[in-house]
């Protein structure tokens, strides 16, 4: 039972990766226009996100040192300091479309108009960040998270035809109506959504929130390799959903309730229920992990003390600046912003901010100082070899993908 | 050609690479606080253009630096020294993946915007002082 409840934490992690208020709608929007035919891309995605979140779980316990601590540690500052800018920039976007996300996973539950919600759902997010120990914040945002799985249900009562969904994903080809590169463009967003830097930071930081030393390896292992896949499942379940109710009437994908179609069309009021706590579970889980990944990228920069198991009064700095993160976050939002616009921007981004966050875990797994006898094996390395490749193809590609299709539309 | 050069003089102790093994490192204190990252180094005076005759003393290591340090470091440039925030050598007791102080970081210079962060906002806000959970 403690191995089982020991999960939370890839669990929340992967929930807040995986089906956070972006990735939820680019699933569906993926759904709806290519069908299946980029569900590998989310295969690839969990693949390297199990082995980048196990590189990093790995540091954290052994050393006891989180992500960016490393990172400045090898990159330098000048670098260090690039890589936190971005890093950063894309977390507080992330922070506000995941508030918007709560409301609007309100505003579905209520008809209470989305910018109502706005100051509740921030409120609610930093007393959490203020007051709830890490262990139940965990545990209580990744097992509500989890009646999302309510989308895989739902696929089962639509009844699809198994074998073209099959055929889709696993014969891929660009449809007919769409164009070469607008799929390539899907294919990087679902790419950077899978394997979003903020996931890194905030594991890595939870392991040493948590405690883990080296006799917590295969507790780290487990989480890796319970947590993501379950993500990547979510998520290609909500694209199916997509392809299965949405693609054949035609219907473009722009809001949450049009996510959520498939669903109550296949599970009733009942699954509708389930879908809306999973839902605001799932966001308010992103919420937390991107507003605790801004604080604890600056606070690791810096040098800062930081971390829920201290009292907010000896992590002043880094509570000060989540603080700050969520006032800024309410403050984009309340101009009336589109919060699913901004992580649709946001995903991307990460991908092209990747590789500044890969290579210096790559190297420091690889440093027996830190690890001594527990640094990468060979088949980790090559793995994670081809990894680079593959992230800094994807992160080349993303900017002159963007412009050439106009964002995907 | 032959170099007529001396073989360094033995080292007593451990061998540190200032640059990979000291800069960028966290410090933490006595309680293991996080206090902050090295951002510089300060090393006894040696002027760069005038010849270091052979036989003189090597360098030491004053005090980690943090503070404006960080921006120079960056942007390039030099803080006057009155600026520069120290934490001695002396306080130093142990360098490994990061470097830990005998001292309790309560009382250093460095730590000077956390207390401030601490006692003039956070510790001011309800809960702020207890606990979590």
């Amino acid at each position: 039972m403690k191995r089982l409840l020991g999960v939370a934490l890839g669990i929340l992690t992967a929930i807040g990766g995986f089906v956070d208020i972006g990735d939820l709608v680019t699933n569906a929007v993926v759904g709806s226009r290519f069908g299946l035919s980029l569900a590998w891309v989310v295969g690839v995605g969990v693949v390297g996100i199990c082995l980048f979140a196990n590189m990093s779980g790995r540091v954290a316990a052994v050393s006891g040192r989180a992500t960016f601590e490393v990172i400045r540690e090898r990159l330098g500052p000048r670098a260090g300091l690039a890589n936190l800018s971005a890093s950063f920039f894309i977390n507080l976007m992330t922070v506000t479309a995941e508030i918007g996300g709560v409301a609007l996973a309100l505003q579905l539950a209520s008809s209470v108009h989305y910018l109502l919600w706005i100051p509740v759902a921030a409120a609610a997010v930093w007393l959490v960040i203020w007051r709830v120990k890490f262990k139940i914040m965990e545990n209580v945002t990744g097992l509500l998270g989890l009646t999302l799985i309510v989308f895989a249900v739902a696929l089962f009562l639509l009844k699809p035809d198994w074998m073209v969904l099959a055929g889709q994903a696993f014969s891929p080809s660009v449809p007919g109506e769409e164009t070469v590169s607008a799929y390539w463009y899907y294919a990087i967003a679902l790419f950077g959504a899978a394997m979003t830097p903020y996931e890194v930071f905030f594991f890595s930081s939870g392991a040493v929130e948590e405690g883990w030393s080296i006799k917590d390896l295969v507790q780290s292992r487990i989480n890796v390799l319970v947590g993501f896949p379950l993500g990547g499942f979510l998520s290609i379940a909500i694209a199916a959903c997509a392809a299965v109710v949405l693609l054949p009437a035609g219907i473009e994908v722009t809001s949450l309730s049009q996510v959520v179609l498939p669903v109550a069309e296949g599970a009733g009021k009942v699954g509708l229920a389930f879908v809306l706590v999973g839902l605001v579970a799932a966001t308010f889980g992103a919420a937390l992990e991107t507003t605790l990944s801004s604080g604890y990228t600056l606070a690791q920069f810096f040098g800062w003390s930081w971390g829920k198991f201290r009292r907010p009064a000896q992590a002043a700095r880094f509570h000060l600046a989540m603080i700050i993160c969520l006032l800024v976050g309410i403050a984009v939002l309340a101009t009336g912003v589109d919060p699913i616009l901004v992580t649709e921007y946001s995903v991307v981004f990460s991908a092209i901010a990747l590789p500044l966050t890969y290579l210096p875990i790559l190297i420091v797994a690889n440093d027996p100082q830190y690890m001594h006898e527990h640094v990468n094996g060979r088949v980790v390395n090559a793995l994670a070899m081809v990894y680079l490749v593959i992230i800094l193809c994807a992160s080349l590609a993303a900017i002159p993908l963007m412009i050439l299709t106009g964002a995907g539309s | 050609m032959t170099l007529n050069r001396k073989p360094p003089p033995p080292a007593a102790g451990r061998i540190l690479d200032a640059q990979l093994h000291l800069m960028d490192r966290q410090v933490l204190d006595v309680d293991a606080v996080p206090v902050t990252t090295v951002d510089d180094l300060e090393l006894t005076d040696v002027d760069p253009n005038a010849e270091i005759p052979p036989g003189s003393p090597a360098p030491v290591i004053i005090s980690l630096l943090t503070g404006p340090a960080l921006g120079t470091r960056i942007f390039g440039g030099r803080p006057p020294s009155r600026r520069l925030v120290r934490i001695p050598w002396t306080d130093v007791s142990d360098v490994s993946v990061v470097i830990r102080l005998g001292v309790s970081g309560e009382h250093l210079d460095a730590g000077w915007v956390q207390r401030w962060v601490r006692d003039k906002i956070i510790a001011r806000i309800p809960g702020g002082d207890h606990d979590p959970g």
